[in-house]
């Protein structure tokens, strides 16, 4: 497990591109904490560190439930905000992008099933105050404890 | 020629038929917000399985209003993207087999550029060249618009659209779903001065928006009144509405003066917001610009629009073939 203290939403976006940066394997990487919290702009850093194009802008999936973007990685982004059942998962294609070789991030997470997911990153924020966020990463399987210790390795990354 | 059209890129299954890109036959939406709204929130069980499940029947109703035959169409529009992948490709799918059963030409339409076309199904349609800020669920932009097809983005959001902002804002505050019908109604009764929520201009020479900070303005807001803040739900609704209000006023009317047009339109289901036509209207009389709005029922998601601009495509000589995909997203440009 490791945790952050963001003060800006830039410094959030600053750590989704380290994580995008430490991906050398495909990735599922469960979101959630409460509307507001920066789940989108870490993500739009995730973009980053994937090498997707700044001509790509990473918007809200909430009507489109997944967008998909070409990087080193392509990066599905996931929205489960509309989804009420675990029937709707299949009919949106979730089951069908998990196993593509791909980084697979999903907001609004809390809404899968118990378990849903196997080898996984968690990434959960907590809101502080109008700017600051307490975001925690916690790994589920080996490759998810690999990104983990790639973050910890990486010389400008501070964490609490 | 009679096109019909296909659109099926988010919740909406929807065909039509229509003459020469302007008169409506038939326009057929199977909509599911009565699906959303038995459970009191935005949702459920839409996306693909529902696409499956509507496409034919729509179809079939499309050509049983307007009597039309198979026989009479001259062409297929169909939205390719962007949208979900599994919805668009229902609708794809679709009109390939129909396109090649009946050997009729098809052709793919981006969605945004089939809201555009929207405006030329009414009876106020702008001359060209003119420059339309459409506001959806989906999508936030603003279109340089020189003919049927050439359409140039000049911005878009960076992260939620308007649409999206007022269906949450409603969700937080516990009002309902269609978020934008319910606070259009509501804020009528709030002062928007009362409570004033941060306008996002980002650098005011860009024609780019975003509306995540103000969505977390109003959580926030919401969130320290604690109780209290039941009582004073008109107004919140009333300042956030004239935030989002504001920024799309001033930033289509400033678009269309950079781009030297004497004319404006407002399309996508937020052009449907009464604040937004009345504010738009009185800002562009000031400048001298014309505003155009397509009809409340085509604001939405609708296969009349992807018919139309897909007429465009189809007298000029271009088409789709049997090999081409949806896709999910563009580039910005």
């Amino acid at each position: 497990m490791i945790r952050f203290t963001t003060y800006s939403l830039d410094e959030t976006h600053a750590l989704g591109q380290r994580i995008g940066k430490s991906f050398s394997n495909a990735m599922v990487i469960a979101l959630t904490g409460d509307l507001g919290c920066g789940k989108t702009a870490l993500v739009q850093g995730i973009a980053k560190g994937l090498d997707i194009s700044d001509d790509y802008y990473i918007t809200s999936p909430t009507y489109t439930f997944i967008n998909e973007y070409p990087g080193r990685y392509p990066l599905f982004h996931v929205d489960l905000y509309r989804v009420e059942h675990s029937d709707d998962l299949e009919n949106i294609g979730f089951d069908e992008i998990l196993m593509d070789d791909a980084i697979v991030a999903v907001e609004w997470a809390d809404k899968l099933p118990k378990d849903f997911l196997k080898e996984h990153l968690h990434v959960c924020f907590e809101t502080l105050d109008d700017t600051c966020r307490k975001i925690t990463i916690t790994p589920r399987g080996s490759k998810a404890v690999e990104v983990i210790d790639q973050l910890k390795s990486m010389k400008e990354i501070k964490w609490d | 020629m009679i096109v019909l059209g296909i659109e099926s890129s988010c919740d909406e299954t929807a065909a039509a038929l229509v003459v020469n890109g302007s008169r409506i036959l038939s326009s057929e939406v199977a909509s599911q917000i009565a699906v959303h709204h038995r459970y009191g929130g935005v949702v459920p069980e839409l996306a693909s399985r529902k696409h499956m499940e509507a496409i034919v029947p729509v179809v079939k109703a499309a050509f049983k209003t307007s009597g039309v035959r198979y026989g009479e169409i001259g062409g297929i529009a169909v939205t390719q993207g962007p949208g979900l992948t599994g919805s668009l490709l229902v609708g794809f799918s679709f009109v390939k087999s129909f396109a090649f059963a009946l050997n009729l030409p098809m052709v793919g339409v981006n969605h945004l550029e089939g809201h555009i076309n929207s405006l030329f199904l009414g009876t106020n349609p702008p001359p060209f060249p003119f420059v339309a800020l459409l506001a959806s669920g989906g999508h936030t932009s603003i279109y340089h618009v020189r003919s049927y097809t050439e359409i140039t983005q000049m911005g878009q959001t960076r992260d939620d659209a308007a649409g999206e902002a007022f269906d949450k804002v409603a969700k937080m505050l516990g009002l309902g779903y269609p978020g934008g019908v319910v606070i259009d109604r509501l804020a009528r009764t709030g002062d928007p001065g009362r409570i004033v929520f941060p306008r996002t201009f980002l650098d005011k020479s860009t024609f780019d928006f975003s509306f995540s900070g103000l969505k977390t303005a109003v959580k926030r807001h919401v969130q320290k009144t604690g109780n209290k803040y039941e009582d004073q739900i008109p107004d919140i609704v009333a300042g956030f509405q004239e935030s989002v209000v504001d920024v799309l006023s001033y930033k289509v009317i400033r678009a269309a003066k950079e781009m030297r047009c004497d004319h404006l339109a407002l399309v996508g289901g937020v052009a449907a917001n009464s604040r937004l036509r009345e504010r738009v209207e009185q800002d562009a009389a000031l400048q001298g610009l014309q505003v155009h709005i397509p009809s409340l029922d085509l604001c939405g998601d609708n296969a009349a629009m992807i018919a139309a601009a897909g007429y465009h495509y189809l007298i000029d000589g271009n088409q789709s073939d049997m090999t081409e995909d949806v896709y999910s997203r563009l580039p910005r440009f």
